[in-house]
């Protein structure tokens, strides 16, 4: 998990998100959310927007490890 | 959520922003008054931070791995533990099935409403649905975190932290002339020609072969205000310079650069509208910087640096001074970076000071979209946020706030980069985080455009739009704000070791732009142009030729170097008013 959340920053993809939700607090204005409403609006956009090249290496990773424990 | 002010009116700054306390949650006034003077103790306990220095998460055994009590899923991304019966809920956003709500609705006699998210230690009002803040849990965990990390300061550069403690701060005495004061100041003073076409000081300057660099730059320091302000107020006076009749013989000639531009000062704010030839300051640079003693294009940015340099080196050794006091250059530009160095292996983090002048930013790489094709707008286009949310793109245009944002971000330090930990003895892989721990009056950003590459001996320059604001706030950037971030979301006032500067850096992080260096073309064959603010009109700065420009011209233009001035030193008069 703490690669996966490495690769993120170093990307780029989590200051996108910050200011997604930021632009989202503005238009909403600062009382009227929750964290439920900014979940709910971030996540689709978060899962579409994850680079190529990080899913990759995460699914190589976790193909090593399974093909390691099931020996 | 309700928004009423807290009435102990605390303004408290979470992520940069000053907002009053406002929206206590009702469900946690009640539940604090329902468990005494201690409600969190239990959760002490179960603290536990992710060395080194990662996040606080809440596990009641260190192994555990928590699961939702009624669902027994364990992956959903937000699980919460109730703080009064340490049952843990899993929480889907609105519509979703929310077994934390269920468990909180299904105590008649109330008191579960609160819960604490078991990955963050960040406190949750299942009722509300939303997060709440409360400052001695705040503290319990920041305590805890900061007693995982051990850290140590180690000051590598002249400027000591300990001279600034001992800054003397002094009373505000407001003035108004008496009779006399003011009888001197009447007959002292002459009345303004009106200057409806354009303000005192604007001139243009002659290019004397190739120097476009150096005019372009003159012209944004000789309307620095501090810089600006120093000088016509004589602080410098070039016929009584000390310094040029100590220090500055070299070749036989007296040299000193700051009297040049005293003198610089004086012509151009004369009033006299022709172009103005800097050719004796042109040739006193030379003296100083005699590797770039000819009529070639230079580097706008490297002149910069080194006219600063001749500002200062002039000045007497005074080895007792603050940082910023030398002189005038370093007074106005001088500010101060902080570089922490974490070991990924315990946590241990060395930290350093270093003076700056100016900040150089690298430009954002290439942006990928969600579909991998890589997109760089190369033209000006409008703020990311205002298009909207498009369901696959990704805002591709680079921001000055980016490059901040870059700058200040924690970097990974990988395997051949390794950094000596003190702590371990051995080179270790290690985090590395940069913020402003004194910000300058005046910051210069320099954007790095002229890419030099060894390697492959060639030199390109980028030429990528990049948006600046007008307006610009550097809390975010902060030393203090910065550290503050690394707990998460917590409402704590920290108290840094700062003092002075912290209090300084709060009043002013404020910065309205002034100045704007362009540069257009090649590498080897372009031209510089400076674009001026004054009285809220823009100017182009063309060498010898001076025109008023709408400010989307500006906006639209590719900015090398930009000069930020602290708001309180900046006056923003909309128009001029002609005595009639």
């Amino acid at each position: 998990m703490d690669l996966l959340r490495e690769r993120l920053i170093e990307c780029g993809w989590k200051d996108e998100m910050k200011a997604l939700c930021r632009a989202f607090m503005k238009k909403k204005g600062r009382s009227n959310v929750t964290v439920d409403d900014l979940v709910h609006v971030i996540t689709p956009k978060g899962r579409a927007s994850i680079p190529d090249s990080i899913k990759a290496e995460l699914l190589q990773r976790i193909r090593a490890f399974l093909v390691q424990a099931s020996v | 959520m309700s928004s009423t002010i807290n009435h102990l009116h605390h303004h408290h700054r979470i992520d940069g922003q000053i907002s009053p306390l406002t929206s206590s949650c009702p469900h946690l006034a009640d539940f604090r008054s329902r468990n005494g003077a201690k409600p969190f103790r239990a959760l002490q306990d179960c603290l536990r931070v992710k060395p080194p220095g990662g996040r606080a998460g809440i596990r009641r055994e260190p192994s555990e791995v928590p699961r939702c009590a009624a669902c027994g899923d364990s992956s959903p991304s937000r699980l919460y533990a109730c703080v009064a019966c340490a049952a843990v809920f899993c929480h889907a956003p609105s519509g979703g099935p929310s077994h934390a709500s269920a468990h909180a609705a299904s105590m008649p006699l109330g008191g579960h409403e609160i819960a604490v998210d078991v990955d963050r230690a960040e406190l949750f009002c299942c009722a509300c649905r939303d997060q709440i803040y409360d400052r001695d849990f705040d503290a319990a965990v920041v305590l805890c975190q900061s007693a995982a990390l051990k850290s140590a300061i180690t000051v590598q550069s002249s400027g000591n932290p300990e001279n600034m403690r001992k800054r003397r701060r002094v009373d505000y005495r407001p003035w108004s002339p008496d009779v006399r004061e003011r009888l001197l100041m009447d007959n002292g003073s002459s009345v303004l020609d009106c200057e409806i076409d354009r303000p005192r000081g604007l001139r243009g300057l002659n290019n004397l072969g190739n120097t476009c660099f150096m005019n372009s730059v003159l012209q944004a320091l000789l309307h620095t205000p501090p810089l600006r302000d120093y000088f016509l107020s004589d602080r410098h006076n070039r016929y009584y310079c000390q310094l040029k009749n100590a220090n500055g013989m070299i070749k036989g000639v007296k040299l000193c650069l700051a009297c040049d531009v005293d003198a610089m000062f004086s012509a151009v704010f004369s009033g006299d509208r022709k172009p103005y030839s800097p050719a004796k300051f042109l040739y006193s640079w030379w003296q100083h910087a005699s590797n770039l003693a000819s009529y070639d294009q230079q580097d706008a940015h490297e002149f910069f640096i080194s006219m600063l340099d001749g500002i200062h080196e002039n000045v007497e050794r005074d080895r007792g001074k603050r940082h910023g006091d030398c002189c005038i250059a370093h007074r106005v530009f001088s500010g101060i970076l902080r570089s922490d160095v974490m070991c990924m292996a315990c946590g241990f983090t060395s930290t350093t000071y270093d003076p700056c002048v100016d900040i150089s930013l690298d430009l954002e790489p290439h942006q990928v979209t969600a579909h991998g094709k890589t997109s760089a707008k190369s033209h000006p286009s409008s703020n990311s946020e205002a298009n909207g949310f498009s369901s696959t793109q990704i805002p591709t245009t680079s921001t000055l706030i980016g490059c901040l944002d870059r700058f200040t971000r924690p970097e990974r330090l990988g395997s051949d980069q390794k950094f000596f930990c003190q702590q371990c003895q051995v080179s270790q892989e290690s985090l590395k985080q940069m913020s402003i721990r004194k910000l300058p009056l005046v910051s210069c950003f320099h954007i790095k455009r002229f890419e030099h590459s060894h390697t492959r001996k060639m030199s390109r320059k980028v030429d990528r739009y990049l948006q600046f604001p007008f307006s610009l706030d550097m809390a975010p950037y902060l030393s203090s704000s910065i550290l503050r971030s690394r707990f998460g979301n917590r409402v704590f006032s920290f108290e840094g070791d700062d003092g002075d500067d912290v209090a300084a850096n709060e009043m002013s992080s404020e910065f309205e732009l002034f100045a704007v260096v362009t540069h257009s073309g090649k590498l080897d064959a372009g031209h510089y142009v400076t674009y001026l603010r004054l009285s809220n009109q823009w100017y182009k700065c063309d060498d010898a030729w001076i025109t008023r420009v709408n400010e989307n011209v500006v906006r639209a233009a590719q900015g090398y170097m930009m000069f930020y001035v602290q708001k309180m030193l900046y006056y923003r008069a909309s128009a001029q008013v002609c005595p009639s």
